[in-house]
């Protein structure tokens, strides 16, 4: 195992202007300063920079970082979550921009905690990945019915399910979820990712689900490869 | 008696070293009642129901009313002689001049107070046992029965009727070969146990503390209040999941996996009363009430309850309110004559041993805001004074008890205890063998020594950054191996497996995610009662955990609350003693019922605030905490 490392992209000068410098928001994605990172990326904006520019070279390098550090418990939750909320303060100012220039989202990914469990940490933060990656996430929150899911799926016109659980009393709610989206007749229309402490690839496999992330940055990754797999499309 | 002086007044005249009070009452009025009348303050630790001595006092002058049955019991043949009465039973039937002379060691007793504390109690279990003599029914003609010449003998001290099969099957038997001549036995009013001869000074009672990872079990004299015996065992249940919630799930929408936890504990229970009857010498026929503190998990499954939705939220308990069981029902089987008591749960997982913690640290009679923390696999936490007590559950996990730690063991030999570090790590190992693991206060002082030294960032990061800076023989011990960063406490050499016992960065995380649990859950009590660290008067750890914890380094590394270190004091096994106060207190147990209707619940996990207060509890306490800096500023 080795020690994470900051990705610079390559040539970076040559998408700002003469005198521009990325480094300070790397780091202040990196140390979770919220305050410059909003600071940053607005002077990036006023300076006329490209919003995808902003978000591949100025934001996620720092971000990348500490996922990456976060996968092997060199940083932990605190240092995760002020680091995403950093991002997510950048990434708010240049949406608007983003969709602007008609960049579609990676997909439409409907998330929440399952029936019975309470625990939203987990959820949040791989929430704030899954959209600092692009993606269009709704959150429905934390003890979702298996309904409400499949309600939201066929509104949305869901491309992905995430369901997390935290206890191992509640595992047995991710298996009764996706049996719902099986019964109901739309478990072929979206993929299915599980995860939580309890969890594991064998669970994932047992109970039906597509795929399993042992964190945050699996899954997006994980994410990101299934919206290549086919599926049966939504009417 | 003269009809015509029935609703006359009559005279009270209560002496004591202050002088002479007279009191004029109706005639029939307790003399106790007759002096609370008047003003005139005479203890009743009982509440008035002949249960204790505490009202005793000396008829001097006028009629001496015929001593009542609790007059004989509490009092004993050869005072009622000598003109000793209970002021709560004797009714005043002419002018009478009296004394109150409560005994000097009234049998309120202090071992069970805890430390520091000077609350006596008095002894009120629920069971009386008497010897009594008994008519064997002589004439046809006289329409009785065995068990109606039993009642008879022991007139007012019965309530219910109802007795068990058991004790009737044996009855003719019992009562002809002793010729009348019996010891009877009651529990709340009923008649539980009846012998031959007069084995009245064999009554005994047990206390069980049933946690989640360890069980204890202690046997009292329930006349004397005296600890006869403690003994203990891993909780049987345990290889079906360390945690509670792992121990639902095992029995969740499963009856039979229920049964069998169930099965678990009752033969561990029946094992534990054997044991402890055998230590001592005793019958378990002669244990008469049982008491039963855990869990609100542990609880339901000893008693047989559905789970299920126990470990869904919101996490609802099926019954809130104390029961009593007969043993036989339970069933506990070498225990014939008891009946067990469980105690009231107050919420979600906090159940009858947060209740049992209240009790016996008598945080609920505080005039000054206190703080009580159980440290477990499942913790419980109080705060509060008389005015207002809050409670909450905190789900720290096994972590405490080693559990999910790389090198992780229970407090047993081998398991390193104490860690120093200094130029190098010095540890300390339970029984002085060779190393085999680390325990959970081990792991606490650990990481607080390598907060300390350098080796552990604020937030809980082993260091890889500049580590030439730390001592060489420090420095050296840090290291990155295939499943990551680790730090190593004992070199193979000295350990008993012959290999490097180590601390790993997942293992500081679990400790992060357990300690922040407990932390964060005292903080958001905190903020609920609103009020701050330096306004707790007193933490109260407690738990057989807590015992060994060392209190600045739970400081340091932010399981505690940064106030001054001698404001932490250990209370020792506060639910178990908890127990032991309701096994021979029937004020207590009605004590739990009213306080359970009244304690507050915070249901931590929907509270929106929580989880920030969570994640901030991970972090370890800057390098200078309140504590450390007071100790400092005191040795200057």
């Amino acid at each position: 195992m080795s020690e994470p490392e900051l990705e610079i992209p390559e040539n970076w000068e040559s998408r700002v202007p003469g005198d521009w410098e990325w480094q300070s928001l790397w780091t202040a994605v990196e140390e979770g300063d919220n305050d410059y990172s909003g600071e940053r990326v607005q002077q990036a904006i006023d300076a006329d920079i490209d919003a995808r520019v902003i978000l591949d070279d100025g934001l996620f390098p720092g971000f990348n970082l500490q996922g990456n550090r976060f996968s092997e418990q060199l940083i932990f939750i605190p240092e995760m979550l002020i680091t995403a909320r950093a991002m997510k303060t950048g990434l708010a100012l240049i949406r608007p921009l983003l969709a602007a220039a008609a960049e579609k989202p990676l997909g439409t990914f409907v998330i929440g905690t399952v029936l019975g469990d309470m625990h939203d940490i987990g959820q949040s933060i791989v929430t704030i990945m899954l959209e600092n990656a692009g993606f269009n996430v709704i959150n429905l929150g934390t003890d979702v019915h298996p309904d409400k899911f499949i309600e939201t799926a066929i509104a949305e016109k869901a491309d992905l399910i995430g369901f997390s659980a935290l206890l191992s009393t509640t595992v047995y709610y991710q298996k009764v979820t996706i049996d719902e989206f099986k019964n109901s007749g739309h478990r072929d229309k979206v993929h299915i990712l599980i995860g939580g402490a309890p969890t594991s690839q064998e669970w994932a496999d047992e109970c039906g689900a597509d795929g399993w992330g042992k964190d945050a940055m699996a899954a997006v990754i994980l994410a990101r490869d299934l919206m290549s797999e086919s599926r049966v499309a939504w009417s | 008696m003269n009809m015509a002086a029935k609703n006359s007044d009559v005279h009270l005249t209560i002496t004591t070293k202050s002088g002479e009070h007279s009191i004029a009452v109706k005639r029939d009025t307790t003399i106790l009642d007759a002096a609370h009348s008047g003003g005139i303050e005479i203890e009743a630790t009982c509440g008035g129901r002949g249960r204790c001595r505490s009202c005793r006092c000396k008829m001097i002058s006028g009629s001496l009313p015929p001593p009542s049955m609790a007059d004989t019991i509490q009092l004993g043949t050869e005072e009622v002689h000598e003109r000793f009465r209970l002021a709560c039973q004797t009714k005043l039937i002419d002018d009478t001049v009296i004394r109150p002379m409560p005994p000097k060691s009234e049998s309120g007793h202090q071992i069970l107070a805890g430390k520091g504390s000077t609350t006596a109690m008095a002894i009120d279990s629920g069971v009386v046992k008497l010897p009594i003599s008994v008519a064997i029914p002589t004439s046809e003609h006289h329409q009785s029965s065995d068990l109606e010449e039993i009642f008879i003998a022991l007139g007012d001290l019965v309530s219910t009727q109802d007795v068990a099969l058991g004790i009737i099957r044996d009855l003719p038997v019992t009562l002809r070969k002793s010729k009348g001549e019996l010891t009877a036995t009651l529990f709340r009013g009923r008649l539980v146990d009846v012998e031959p001869g007069d084995t009245s000074s064999k009554a005994y009672g047990i206390a069980f503390d049933i946690g989640t990872t360890t069980i204890v079990c202690s046997l009292l004299d329930i006349a004397s209040g005296e600890e006869l015996a403690s003994v203990g065992m891993i909780n049987p249940q345990a290889p079906f999941g360390g945690d509670l919630m792992s121990r639902i799930a095992f029995a969740q929408f499963n009856k039979k996996n229920l049964a069998i936890l169930r099965g678990k504990v009752l033969n561990a229970l029946n094992d534990l009363i054997k044991q402890a009857c055998k230590e001592v010498g005793i019958l378990p026929r002669h244990i008469y009430k049982i008491v039963v503190v855990g869990n609100t998990c542990m609880h339901h499954i000893l008693l047989g309850i559905d789970v299920s939705y126990l470990g869904l939220a919101p996490y609802a308990p099926v019954i809130r309110a104390g029961l009593t069981i007969p043993a036989s029902e339970l069933p506990l089987k070498s225990v014939p004559n008891a009946y067990v008591c469980t105690l009231p749960i107050l919420a979600g997982f906090a159940g009858g041993d947060a209740m049992a913690c209240v009790l016996s640290t008598g945080i609920h009679k505080s005039t000054e805001t206190l703080a009580l923390a159980d440290i477990g696999t499942n913790g419980e936490l109080v705060m509060g004074s008389r005015e207002r007590l809050v409670v909450c559950s905190a789900p720290a996990g096994p972590a405490f008890e080693g559990a999910q730690i790389r090198h992780g063991m229970r407090g047993a030999i081998g398991a390193i205890e104490r860690v120093s570090i200094g130029e190098d790590v010095t540890c300390g190992i339970i029984g002085d063998v060779k190393a085999i693991g680390i325990c959970g206060s081990g792991l606490i002082e650990a990481c607080a020594q390598m907060a300390t030294a350098g080796v552990l960032n604020a937030n809980g990061t082993i260091r890889r950054k500049n580590t030439d800076e730390l001592p060489l023989q420090i420095a050296r011990r840090i290291r990155r191996e295939e499943h990551g960063l680790e730090f190593v406490l004992v070199w193979a050499d000295e350990s008993a497996a012959g290999k490097d016992i180590t601390l790993t960065q997942a293992d500081i995380r679990q400790l992060q995610l357990a300690k922040s649990a407990i932390y964060s859950g005292i903080v958001m009590l905190q903020q609920v009662m609103d009020i701050k660290s330096d306004e707790i008067h007193k933490l109260m750890v407690c738990g057989g955990f807590g015992n060994f914890v060392d209190v600045a380094s739970a400081v340091r590394i932010r399981l505690l609350p940064d106030i001054p270190v001698d404001r932490i004091v250990y209370f020792g096994n506060a639910a178990l003693m908890g127990a032991q106060m309701v096994l021979l207190s029937e004020a207590q147990w009605q004590l739990a019922e009213d306080l359970a209707q009244k304690i507050e619940h915070v249901a931590l996990a929907a509270c929106p605030e929580f989880q920030d207060l969570f994640i901030e509890g991970m972090n370890f306490n800057s390098p200078q905490p309140h504590s450390v800096k007071l100790a400092t500023a005191a040795a200057k």
